[in-house]
């Protein structure tokens, strides 16, 4: 999805809470928000998702820091998707059919 | 319940037809192929499609602005006889989110609500006006929240968050010269811009039709087909190859085609029922379903010598960017580059904020970010001209910037840049007649018919203002776009077919490819395909890029396919390549004819596909500084009004304006955009104006968003010059927006000149023009008496 500004980078967590935690359930989650909006790069990508958009660097730096809040808090996994806007699967050559 | 089965469980659509033109060459009058039917009303808009059997998608909308959503209970709506479907975010296969440059956007919302008229649900029936009373069917709780509609208060600390990192999208810092920069004479202003809408009269539309085999056709009336595509297949979690988009009749777009409407929704609902899934927006639902211009407050200061040099230029712009990120990072550099306006000025502090509130989203609008600047810009040269006595014009032209000059954000401003020329140009028109006011037809006075006044009180106004803006995809933006030309004979003739992604949004692109062809190929019949995603990207038509960016392509197709054809002749015949030419269907050397290309070609085709990118450019660096942008286009306005200064009613007498086009491709098509752009900057000066209270939409309809119509337009004098950029094909520049940009400032200087009032707002309100106040109360009336604040069906905001 390049626009005019396109981020160069992103990754995007979804975190899935321990059931088995003490802590309430999307606390996880809270935390993961919490340490991803304090990087400036943040945004919600679906009710467990965080985006993280910006220069490959800072995204990844970002993304583990915010990993780390997420299990510090309990989290059972945290996934990831990680997109180069140069790599990305965009602008193809046209389908044929 | 589901209704009965209708159709077959793989509906398939034909292609639309490419109609053969007959177009004149590059430069020449050419009648558009899409302009007879589309006077006849036999045009086929998005909004018209229709397959056997197709079912209708409706949108519920969140009614509050800022909200949390507790619950959403569909089971009542999913129980109705001829619902087929209704989704939630729970229902998006894939990401859930998309944006053009940051995807921040629900495609549904799941928690939270950040503008009024959010989607949260959709639903498909065998009848739209059913899937209108199932969206009353389902049931929302929200918890609601304290809206956050101002800009300012959002960037403050103590603002809640809309988003996980905050407010503030953006920010470009421009540092250019010397901070510390005194001057003899200083000026200041602060200026407002309000929300204009790109008000297109087609609203949003596209029927989505599944395949059968997992993957969808997209009919839909769009800017851009490969980024709709690429964000769809994204959100259906499908390979881009399983969603394939073909243009439909667009009517109009101006930026506000430019992001996701329906496009996912119809979609999901077409795989999820197996069957085509229409949606059409209707006037209320489109205001809520795209971007908007951003609304801007700005703060200017201008410091110049007593000789009338510009020393120094700081702004502080802040952009209200609504909801979600849309192309509002772009906007914001945009803005930031042009706020020094078309002049030479040695030192420049600028700063531009995109900051996030709860108003609708805003995005790409004609102009993107540089109408803001200019109105701001322009204020500022005739207060600084007026400080040191100087005629505004020739103050403009003592300061304007020439070819190689450096920018405030560095970089060298490449030729042509004739903005004194045009300046001149502008002031040297005849002036329009001024008949005696007392007496006149009442149909040439400000007020018209509805006959308010005689003449009494009627003072007329001259203003000027000139703009610059970037033509084509800036800031290190691969742009470039594909262009597919096939030569070959049909029923004994020869045929040039023509294949981009590139949308006609109405403003004559498909006429101008037939053009390129007919002059690259010296055939008379061209036949331009359907634009789809059959073909690589052509970009977005936007940035008045697609003459340059697909013009470029089709052009260097069309050569590759000469070349091809020429070497056959050296083959064939043993003639020079250099010395060939192509006329009139046949292949000539030095006059004589060699071969015709029906006795060469036979049965045989030529194709050959290009892309073509234009120069790189780059982001700007930490103190905004770079060659950001790639070619620039100038425009200078001369506005005459008459105002009746006890009413605050004006009539637009006459727009005079001079612009650099590079090349006059089609001059009809020329006139047609300058005169549009024209009324876009009319509308914006005078009564183009989203209204908003407290996050709200007030006037959601074309009764009360005032639109300029034909009896508002006056004459529109034009001098085009033609100077040719080297780079650019046939040396063209883009011309879709300079038309916007500055005659807005123009009408409000003639405004001030008839007035005498400051005007430091746009739309200029009647109440500003006989000095009751500077801006609209922060409390308006509400318009109407249908209640717009309230979204939903209209029977429910009149019991309300």
């Amino acid at each position: 999805m390049p626009g005019y500004e396109r981020a160069a980078f992103t990754v995007e967590l979804t975190v899935t809470p321990s059931e088995s935690e003490k802590k309430p359930p999307k606390e996880s989650l809270e935390a993961a928000k919490e340490m991803a909006g304090a990087s400036g790069l943040a945004h919600e990508a679906g009710p467990d998702s965080i985006l993280l958009a910006g220069e490959r660097r800072e995204v990844l730096e970002a993304a583990m820091k915010t990993i780390e809040a997420a299990l510090d808090a309990g989290a059972r996994e945290v996934t990831l998707k990680v997109e180069a806007e140069g790599d990305a699967l965009r602008f193809g050559d046209g389908d044929e059919r | 319940m589901r209704g009965m089965e209708t159709v077959p469980k793989i509906p398939t659509r034909e292609r639309p037809a490419a109609p053969v033109q007959r177009p004149g060459k590059v430069g020449e009058d050419s009648v558009r192929v899409d302009g007879v039917p589309k006077v006849r009303g036999e045009f086929e808009y998005s909004s018209d499609l229709r397959m056997d059997g197709m079912l209708w998608g409706a949108t519920l909308r969140s009614p509050h602005p800022h909200a949390n959503i507790r619950s959403i209970d569909t089971s009542a709506a999913e129980a109705m006889p001829g619902v087929y479907a209704v989704l939630t975010h729970e229902d998006v296969p894939g990401r859930k989110v998309y944006g053009m440059e940051i995807p921040d956007q629900p495609v549904l919302a799941w928690e939270k609500i950040r503008y009024q008229g959010e989607p949260v649900a959709i639903v498909a029936a065998d009848h739209p006006e059913t899937a209108r009373l199932a969206l009353g069917k389902i049931h929302v709780e929200y918890e609601v929240l304290e809206p956050l509609a101002d800009a300012e208060k959002a960037m403050k600390s103590d603002a809640p968050k809309l988003h996980l990192s905050g407010n503030v999208l953006r920010h470009v810092k421009i540092k250019h010269g010397d901070p510390e920069a005194t001057a003899d004479v200083v000026v200041t202003g602060e200026y407002e811009v309000g929300m204009q809408d790109q008000a297109f009269l087609g609203p949003e539309s596209g029927l989505a039709v599944p395949d059968g085999e997992g993957g969808i056709d997209l009919h839909i009336s769009t800017q851009w087909l490969h980024v709709d595509r690429d964000q769809v297949a994204e959100s259906l979690d499908l390979p881009p190859s399983s969603v394939r988009l073909t243009l439909s009749g667009v009517g109009g777009a101006f930026g506000g085609r430019e992001d996701l409407s329906m496009q996912i929704h119809s979609c999901m609902l077409a795989l999820h029922t197996e069957r085509p899934v229409k949606m059409v927006y209707n006037r209320e639902e489109s205001f809520y379903g795209h971007v908007h211009r951003h609304p801007a407050k700005m703060r200017f200061e201008h410091g110049a010598t007593k000789d009338g040099e510009l020393v120094y230029v700081r702004a502080r712009m802040v952009l209200d960017g609504g909801a979600y990120a849309s192309s509002s990072m772009a906007v914001c550099l945009n803005a930031a580059t042009f706020a020094g306006g078309p002049y030479k000025v040695p030192n420049a502090e600028i700063d531009s904020y995109l900051v996030y509130t709860n108003n609708p989203p805003c995005g790409a609008m004609r102009g993107f970010g540089a109408v803001q600047a200019c109105f701001a810009h322009e204020s500022q040269m005739d207060k600084l001209a007026a400080e040191l006595g100087l005629d505004p014009v020739e103050f403009r032209i003592q300061n304007a910037i020439e070819a190689g000059d450096t920018l405030p954000f560095g970089q060298k401003l490449p030729a042509p840049a004739p903005v004194a020329e045009i300046l001149r140009r502008a002031k040297a028109m005849p002036m329009p007649e001024e008949k005696e006011v007392m007496g006149r037809d009442v149909r040439e006075l400000p007020g018209g018919v509805s006959n308010v006044t005689h003449g009494e009180g009627v003072k007329r106004g001259v203003g000027y203002a000139v703009g610059i803006k970037n033509i084509g995809f800036s800031g290190g933006f691969d742009d470039y776009s594909t262009a597919r030309v096939t030569l070959s004979i049909e029923d004994g003739e020869p045929l040039v077919r023509v294949h981009t992604a590139a949308a006609e949004v109405g403003q004559g692109l498909v006429t101008l490819q037939a053009q390129i062809a007919h002059t690259e190929l010296g055939v008379e019949s061209v036949a331009v395909l359907p634009a789809d995603t059959r073909i690589g990207s052509a970009g977005s038509t936007s940035a008045s890029r697609q003459s340059y960016v697909t013009g470029g392509a089709v052009k260097a197709a069309c050569e590759a396919v000469r070349e091809r054809l020429f070497e056959r002749v050296r083959d064939e015949f043993g003639e020079d390549p250099n010395k060939l030419s192509i006329q009139d269907g046949n292949v000539v050397s030095g006059g004589s004819m060699i071969v015709s290309l029906d006795e060469l070609l036979g049965s045989d085709e030529i194709e050959e596909t290009v892309e073509y990118h234009h120069r790189e450019t780059y982001p700007p660096d930490e103190n905004g500084q770079g060659d950001v942008h790639l070619q620039y286009a100038f425009a200078a306005h001369r506005a005459v009004v008459e105002v009746d200064t006890e009413l605050g009613l004006v009539r637009v007498v006459e727009i005079s304006t001079a612009q650099d086009v590079g090349k006059v491709m089609n001059p009809q098509a020329l006139e047609g955009q300058i005169e549009g752009g024209v009324a876009q900057g009319l509308g914006l000066a005078l009564m183009e104006e989203i209204q908003m209270k407290d996050g709200k939409i007030l006037n959601a309809s074309f009764t009360d968003y005032l639109l300029p119509t034909i009896l508002d337009m006056p004459p529109v004098k034009m001098e085009i010059l033609e100077l040719a950029d080297p780079e650019a094909p046939y040396g063209l520049k883009g011309v879709g927006e300079p038309p916007t940009i500055s005659s807005t400032p123009a009408i409000v200087a003639a405004l001030r000149d008839a007035t005498g009032r400051e005007l430091r707002r746009v739309p200029v309100r009647p109440e500003q023009l006989v000095g009751i106040a500077e801006r609209p109360p922060e409390q308006p009336p509400q318009p109407g008496s249908a209640g717009y604040a309230e979204i939903g069906r209209l029977d429910e905001r009149i019991e309300q």
